[in-house]
């Protein structure tokens, strides 16, 4: 009962079929998905390519309907989009005629998250979140004169510049190199409030392919499964926080990414064959 | 590392380098021309590159060329403009707004196959045969290929970008000015390109048949000074002057548009 109260987001049997529109042969992408994901938590999903991960995703940010299913926020179903859900796409959606800086200030300067803040308060944020991603320098370039690691940081930063409640990202990270990967990764924990009470932290829920990444930043894993795509397991990540490099090489953070792993193995050996 | 950059940038830039290639075949042409007008006695009305030349000279020292182009000119941007106006507000609408679509798209696609000249007689009818009748056929002419240009580029807007702008609690109507209209941009700026072009073919036809209609040529225009030189003077050097500049204004006008188009839109590649 007292879970129940503090969940932010509550997925009650969550499925979702697309139906192709010429053949209406039916593809199952989610199924039967329940889960709880509590104010303040930071949940990370993994699991294989096609599994559903960004349709579930989609969905708690409102822009997919389930089939079946209803996904509550606050104990209220959601019915669209809303800024106190803010996505990273995992194709990043940037708009291509906006330069780096007037994409990270675009739901700033016109969405919700802009309306309380001076056009200097919003300078100053876009200023900021050009530094946090590293991306001084290339303030003025379009999207198509980045590189894909980029691109990837101005979606981020954007995602955050736009200060949501909940963040949902979609393999965030991915694109970029190893030291900037692991720098961003401190920096989402900071941004997330991982120094703060549990109850002033915001709400995040990250995808990857990285057991290790979400083992480092997660309380939660969440492993999916294929066909359907359904939760195949829960693991709470109980490493102490703040973390720090450190935590990597302890040997139960070695234990958790081996734990994951064995669940994914079968499939993923499966995926390549 | 710079100069292979610039090399491969340079391409992108269609039209805006000039190549002297180009001019190898027109050069020849003329001279060809001038040597087979050598050849005619001294007294014949055949057109030389000369006596065009000396035409255009006399024509633009008497004002009528320049007049007659002014005139032209100001008639299709009076069209133009019309024709932008409407063709953009209409297409953004059919884009976006599926019923609008709809209601509007057998109107618009059984009138999209009947020619400007087709409507000529009416606009005549309507408006006489001056400035308000040239002004709707030129509207009527850039209006299709601008709505048509503007209903693809809005309705094929990526979907991701409007669920991006959703996500961040942008409105409707600031999605369609926002992210709609930029993203459309290219495709509004390909049919404005080429609604000009089509505006300034249906400006000289349009003088030239109301020329002949009111049996005076007293539209004004280039294309009422070709009826002139056609029907009355009989004057070959002088309708060719009058091709050449229509030629080369044409081009000119194109090339303006290019280069409108390299400073609008600097985010395409
Ligand atoms: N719009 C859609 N229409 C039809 N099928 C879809 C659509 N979106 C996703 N699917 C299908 O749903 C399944 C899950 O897709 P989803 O994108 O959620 O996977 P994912 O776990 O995010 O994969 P990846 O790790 O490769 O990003 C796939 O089989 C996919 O083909
Ligand atoms: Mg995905």
């Amino acid at each position: 009962m007292q879970a129940v109260e503090n969940a932010k987001l509550r997925l009650k049997d969550v499925t979702k079929t697309f139906i192709a529109p010429r053949t209406l042969k039916p593809t199952v992408a989610v199924s039967d998905v329940t889960l709880d994901i509590m104010r303040g938590e930071f949940v990370c999903i993994v699991g294989p390519s096609g599994c559903g991960k960004s349709t579930v995703l989609n969905m708690i940010a409102g822009l997919e309907a389930p089939s079946d299913g209803t996904i509550f926020m606050d104990d209220r179903p959601i019915s669209g989009p809303s800024a106190e859900r803010g996505v990273m796409f995992q194709d990043y959606a940037l708009f291509p005629w906006l330069t780096v800086q007037d994409n990270i200030g675009f739901g700033l300067r016109n969405g919700t998250p802009g309306h309380s803040l001076s056009a200097g308060e919003i300078k100053d944020r876009i200023e900021a979140h050009i530094d946090l991603v590293r991306l001084r320098g290339s303030e003025a370039k379009y999207p198509h004169q980045l590189s894909g690691g980029m691109r990837q940081r101005v979606a981020l930063a954007r995602l955050l510049a736009n200060g949501p409640d909940v963040l949902l990202m979609d393999e965030p990270l991915g694109a970029l190199d190893a030291q900037t990967r692991l720098i961003l990764q401190s920096e989402l924990l900071r941004i997330w409030g991982e120094t703060s009470p549990t109850a002033q932290r915001k709400t995040a829920i990250f995808i990857t392919h990285d057991i290790e990444e979400a083992v480092f930043l997660a309380d939660r894993v969440v492993v999916m499964s294929r066909h359907p795509g359904r939760v195949r397991a829960l693991l709470d990540i109980d490493l102490p926080r703040p973390r720090n490099e450190h935590v990597r090489t302890t040997q139960r953070f070695g234990e958790l990414s081996e734990e994951i792993w064995q669940l994914i193995r079968d499939e993923a050996l499966e995926a390549i064959a | 590392m710079s100069a292979t950059a610039a090399r491969a940038a340079a391409p992108a830039r269609r039209g805006a380098r000039f190549d002297p290639r180009g001019l190898v075949l027109p050069l020849l042409a003329l001279i060809v021309w001038q040597l087979w007008a050598l050849t005619l006695p001294h007294d014949s009305p055949a057109p030389s590159p000369a006596r065009v030349i000396a035409t255009f000279i006399e024509l633009v020292r008497s004002g009528d060329l320049p007049s007659a182009l002014a005139m032209s000119l100001g008639r299709v941007i009076a069209g133009f403009a019309t024709g932008l106006a409407t063709g953009v507000t209409v297409g953004v609408l059919m884009g976006a707004f599926r019923p609008v679509r709809r209601v509007l798209e057998p109107i618009i696609e059984s009138f999209r196959p009947v020619a400007p000249m087709a409507i000529l007689p009416i606009a005549i009818l309507w408006f006489g045969t001056g400035t308000p009748a040239a002004v709707s056929i030129v509207g009527y002419a850039a209006f299709f290929p601008l709505l048509v240009n503007t209903v693809h580029g809005v309705s094929r807007v990526d979907r991701k970008l409007v669920q991006a702008a959703r996500t961040m609690g942008v409105s409707r109507p600031r999605i369609l000015a926002k992210v709609v209209l930029p993203a459309a941009m290219p495709s509004i700026m390909l049919g404005a390109r080429l609604g000009m072009s089509v505006a300034w073919t249906a400006i000289i036809a349009a003088e030239l048949a109301v020329g002949s209609k009111s049996g005076g040529g007293n539209s004004g225009g280039i294309g009422s000074m070709m009826f002139v030189f056609y029907a009355y003077s009989v004057d070959l050097n002088g309708i060719v002057v009058c091709m050449i500049v229509v030629g080369v204004v044409a081009l000119l006008i194109d090339q303006l548009f290019r280069a409108a188009e390299a400073r609008l839109l600097p985010w395409r590649q």
